[in-house]
């Protein structure tokens, strides 16, 4: 037996067979690269990271999915540059280890290859779709969640990551040096990511970037966003598109007829998109802002003795609601135990996403406003609402209180809850438990003078029962205007207040 | 034979030197970041915020530039020529110093002087990821064979730019805002990280004459 | 004669590879040729005797001086030419400047004299008349001849080939020899290359490596002489051969030990360098 020389191993024979079987096989094995690249994995696990981190607590667990969706949207521009940096320097590997020279006799054609490249970024594309449909997914099997998602919404990530693989692979066949790409990916971090876009951020030019935001946190019923997602999300597959063949014509493929054609619809489609979604907002959405705003189509059901009236998407979120009403209701005393009330969901729709515009507070009997967002701060606001209408009879005059009454507001609006200090601490401005604060509530804010916020917070510490008891003792005399106080911390047995009227600060 | 005075031959290798430098991702670098400081100058005009960033990402862009510095295609066949490889290094890098200061003062110059960040305090930053960049250079020529690291230097250069600011525990905050209390603090960071930056170069830039002995297993 | 390179215990291991295990050795004027498979430690002992990488453990020196330590490396480096397995250019130099590059980091200073050493060694590997052209435009084999050149700037007294005839045409590599032959008139030469013809026509001595050790020391004739005995001829396929293929003639060379009544054919320094590994355990693949 030979032991020096060792047979070596049959050889595979090249046969002919389909070309486009080999462009397919080839960007495999360019993906498999692009995704096991540093700069891409970083991207994806940093993404990961941060739809956890994000998504755990957004909207505190009471989405609007209409919002939801573009919050999927600018994360994946990091995934889009890591994948450019690293498809450009594998564009030009071939050139930087001196292999063109024997790549370029091959049966794959510099054109395929450059096709193959160019659907490389298709993996890494899919899998930011992935990531996308996990975090909207996510947000949508929340048990608070309401309202619609839009695809073309969904789409601008993974299309934002095509986009910018395409790019890359474009840049490398027009600048061979291998210091392009870095370059580029500082200029499209100033450039898109900070959002240093020429143009007013009102205009329609302002569509022309990847991933549009808004500046307005107001959460709009879903038909009244007036954002042309599908027409952007189609602008964005035809830029890409048009990145992907002109990538492929300047990497060996002049002479490639169908390209051409290729071309051309793709500059159709993205010419189509940019047209469509600069359109401005059309007169029948200002119109239905407008109506939405002032006199809104709703449907009202009666809950207990109370009725809702909700925009369509939030019908879900009356359950919620009516829990709140209910639990105020509760603590109440006298008439105010078993008011009916109205409760209206309102928007003010009219200004769409460019800014938010504050509610003014409603002048009926018995109505208390509540807004589109819903969890952590929201509730104890809301409750605060429902307490001044049940003190004060309605909105405008709950807004307006400011004497002992406040007491019976909050401990109405606040003794309910598990976490009564922490619902406190929510529902002011500026997050304290002691001192004067301004208390948030649906439309106008009420304040709270040092003394009072004294009294409600000693008998939020006290044992719920007892507070109760004493509130409904003297229900109208602590619900009576020109209660001062100190009057009403001395009715609920609350020592050491000498304050006159909250109303004198 | 006789010895030639130390460093004698450095006159006469400043122009082979000078051609050797990697102009072109040097002058790339210096346009981009020209470009994004000009930027400042649109109509639209720009915040003070986003101006101090703008000079930021220029700074960025000249240090990528600079990832390529010591990106040598003739380091094998110069390996063990008796000039030292600090001296070489540092003379690509005087080579190279005048231009990098012409166009800071370029760059700094295009952002309006309303909304231009306090000079001392960018120059600051912008020398200290210059550092990076080289020390990431002499490290990658150092710990590797490779003649030509630039790239992945200016890969690994870039992912830390991206993911500094997003990661960067705030006890330690770097990228302040003009007018954020604790600017004067982050810049002294920042000059620490220049610092360790600049052992960096002058560490890696040395090349070892005993390799760390590796201890071998009891047999 | 003495010995103007001589080294002991070597040591240098990347990971859990020896590159090499303690390699002691003596290098006279003359050519040295060293032989091994892929992966034998040649490259790594090359770079390590070339002060490009430091050796982990052992000791050597180098014309009297000792690369332990800056200022002695800084000498050595003084007295030395090298040629890399892979050289790299400026591609943008014309030959004679790459080489007037190379000769101003070696520290010849006084230009007109630097520029006359110049024009001599590129002479000397036969590109004068190519002197002005850029790297990027010369053939292979030129460009490694420039590499040569740029080695042989300043009359170095120790001078380390990396496989320098790898990829060279039959021609260019009988140029090449002859080159190699005068460059080991008066100077320690050491060569390494996968080309046995190359070690019996230049070289005075000869060092098998395999394993990151040293497994032969000797004269070429001395290798030969290894597999005197050991080289038969048969008409058919010898299944006891340690190595064997059919020659042109249609008969089968084979390398082993012989059968009893065995044709036998006159060794050469193959034969002896494939016994030579053979006797440690190696394998070389066909």
């Amino acid at each position: 037996m030979n032991t020096l020389i060792q047979p070596a191993p049959v050889a595979v024979r090249t046969e002919p067979r389909d070309s486009w079987a080999s462009v397919f096989a080839l960007a495999r094995f360019e993906s498999r690269r692009l995704l096991l690249s540093i700069p891409v994995l970083v991207a994806f696990a940093v993404h990961l990271a941060w739809i956890v981190w994000h998504t755990l607590d957004s909207y505190d667990g009471f989405p609007a999915l209409q919002d939801a969706d573009r919050d999927t949207q600018s994360p994946p521009m990091l995934v889009g540059l890591a994948v450019l940096l690293t498809v450009n320097l594998a564009v030009l590997r071939s050139r930087r280890r001196d292999t063109d020279r024997h790549f370029d006799v091959l049966v794959v054609t510099t054109w395929r290859r450059s096709a193959a490249h160019v659907l490389s970024v298709v993996p890494a594309a899919l899998l930011t779709a992935v990531c996308v449909g996990v975090q909207f997914g996510w947000e949508a099997l929340k048990p608070g969640a309401v309202g619609h998602g839009s695809p073309g919404e969904l789409l601008v990530g993974p299309l934002t990551v095509l986009l910018f693989g395409t790019l890359g692979v474009l840049l490398a066949r027009l600048l061979k040096s291998a210091f392009v790409g870095p370059l580029l990916v500082v200029f499209f971090l100033f450039f898109v990511v900070l959002g240093v876009a020429p143009g007013d951020t009102e205009s329609g030019t302002r569509w022309l970037n990847p991933v549009v935001g808004e500046s307005s946190s107001e959460t709009l019923p879903s038909d009244l966003l007036g954002r042309p997602a599908a027409w952007h999300a189609l602008y964005l597959l035809g830029l890409g598109l048009t990145a992907a063949v002109l990538a492929v014509l300047a990497g060996g493929g002049r002479r490639v007829r169908t390209l051409y054609a290729a071309l051309g619809g793709a500059m159709a489609l993205t010419l189509v998109g940019a047209i469509a979604q600069s359109g401005g907002e059309p007169a029948s959405l200002t119109a239905a802002r407008e109506k939405a705003t002032v006199d809104p189509e709703q449907t009202c059901v009666q809950r207990g003795r109370s009725t809702y009236c909700a925009y369509p998407e939030w019908e879900p979120r009356v359950g919620t609601w009516a829990q709140v009403v209910d639990e105020v209701s509760d603590l109440a005393g006298g008439t105010a135990h078993g008011q009916r009330l109205l409760v209206r969901q309102r928007v003010e729709a009219r200004y769409g996403l460019s800014g938010d515009g504050a509610l003014q507070p409603s002048g009926t009997a018995h109505e208390v406003t509540v807004g589109t967002r819903w969890g952590g701060p929201r509730v104890p606001e809301f409750s605060s609402a429902v307490a001044a209408v049940l003190v004060a009879g309605n909105e405008q005059a709950g807004s307006e209180l400011c004497d002992g009454r406040i007491v019976t507001v909050m401990w109405l609006a606040l003794g309910w809850q598990d976490q009564p200090m922490d619902a406190l601490r929510k529902v002011r401005l500026d997050d304290s438990v002691s001192g004067s604060a301004i208390v948030l509530q649906p439309t106008d804010p009420l304040s709270m003078s040092a003394a009072q916020t004294d009294v409600v917070r000693t008998l939020l510490t006290r044992p719920r029962g007892e507070a109760t008891a004493r509130v409904k003792e003297h229900w109208s005399e602590l619900t009576a205007p020109g209660l001062t106080t100190a009057r009403a911390a001395e009715l609920l047995g609350v020592k050491g207040i000498t304050e006159k009227d909250g109303c004198q600060e | 034979m006789t010895t030639p005075r130390r460093l004698s031959n450095v006159p006469e290798l400043l122009l082979p030197l000078w051609r050797t430098l990697p102009w072109r991702a040097l002058g790339a670098a210096a346009a981009l970041g020209l470009l994004v400081a000009g930027a400042s100058r649109l109509p639209a005009g720009f915040s003070p915020w986003l101006a101090l960033n703008a000079l930021r990402a220029a700074a960025l862009a000249f240090a990528l530039g600079l990832a390529f510095l010591l990106d040598d295609p003739a380091r094998h066949t110069t390996a063990t020529v008796p000039t030292p490889r600090p001296v070489r290094q540092a003379l690509r890098l005087a080579l190279v110093a005048p231009f990098a200061a012409l166009w800071w003062t370029a760059a700094v110059l295009l952002v309006p002087a309303e909304v231009r960040p306090p000079v001392g305090a960018v120059t600051l930053e912008a020398a200290t990821v210059c550092a990076l960049a080289l020390a990431g250079a002499a490290a990658a020529i150092r710990r590797t064979d490779e003649p030509e690291p630039g790239v992945g230097v200016g890969a690994g250069l870039l992912t830390v730019a991206v993911l500094a600011p997003l990661l960067w525990p705030d006890r330690w905050e770097l990228f302040v805002t003009v007018g954020d209390p604790e600017w004067a603090d982050a810049h002294e960071r920042w000059g620490v990280v220049l610092t360790v930056a600049l052992v960096g170069c002058a560490v890696w830039a040395r090349e070892p004459v005993r390799r760390l002995r590796v201890r071998s297993p009891l047999t | 004669m003495t010995s103007t390179v001589s080294a002991s215990g070597l040591s240098l291991h990347y990971g859990g590879t020896r590159a090499l295990d303690d390699v002691s050795l003596r290098l006279t004027p003359g050519v040295t040729g060293l032989l091994g498979p892929n992966g034998a430690g040649k490259t790594t002992l090359l770079r390590v005797l070339a002060t490009a990488v430091p050796a982990q453990r052992g000791r050597f020196t180098v014309l009297g001086h000792d690369p332990g330590s800056t200022r002695g490396r800084q000498e050595v480096r003084r007295r030395l030419g090298y040629l890399p397995q892979t050289p790299g250019f400026h591609p943008d130099f014309t030959a004679f400047e790459f080489v007037d590059y190379v000769a101003i980091l070696k520290e010849i200073n006084n230009r007109a004299a630097r520029h006359r050493e110049v024009r001599r060694v590129l002479d000397e590997v036969d590109l004068g008349d190519v002197r002005g052209k850029r790297v990027k435009k010369l053939s292979g084999g030129m460009r490694q001849r420039v590499a040569l050149a740029a080695a042989l700037v300043g009359d170095p007294g120790f001078m380390v080939l990396d496989e320098p005839t790898v990829g060279l045409d039959p021609e260019q590599r009988m140029r090449f020899r002859e080159l190699i032959a005068r460059a080991g008139e008066g100077r320690t030469v050491l060569l390494s290359t996968h080309q046995t013809e190359d070690v019996a026509m230049l070289c005075h001595r000869v060092l098998v490596m395999a394993g990151g050790r040293i497994h032969f020391d000797g004269t070429p004739a001395e290798l030969t002489a290894r597999a005197a005995g050991r080289v038969w001829s048969s008409a058919e396929r010898a299944p006891d051969a340690k190595a064997g293929w059919r020659t042109g003639a249609g008969t089968f060379r084979n390398v082993g030990d012989p059968p009893p009544g065995a044709e036998l054919l006159d060794p050469t320094l193959e034969d002896g360098y494939l016994l030579t590994l053979d006797g440690h355990g190696l394998a070389v693949t066909a």
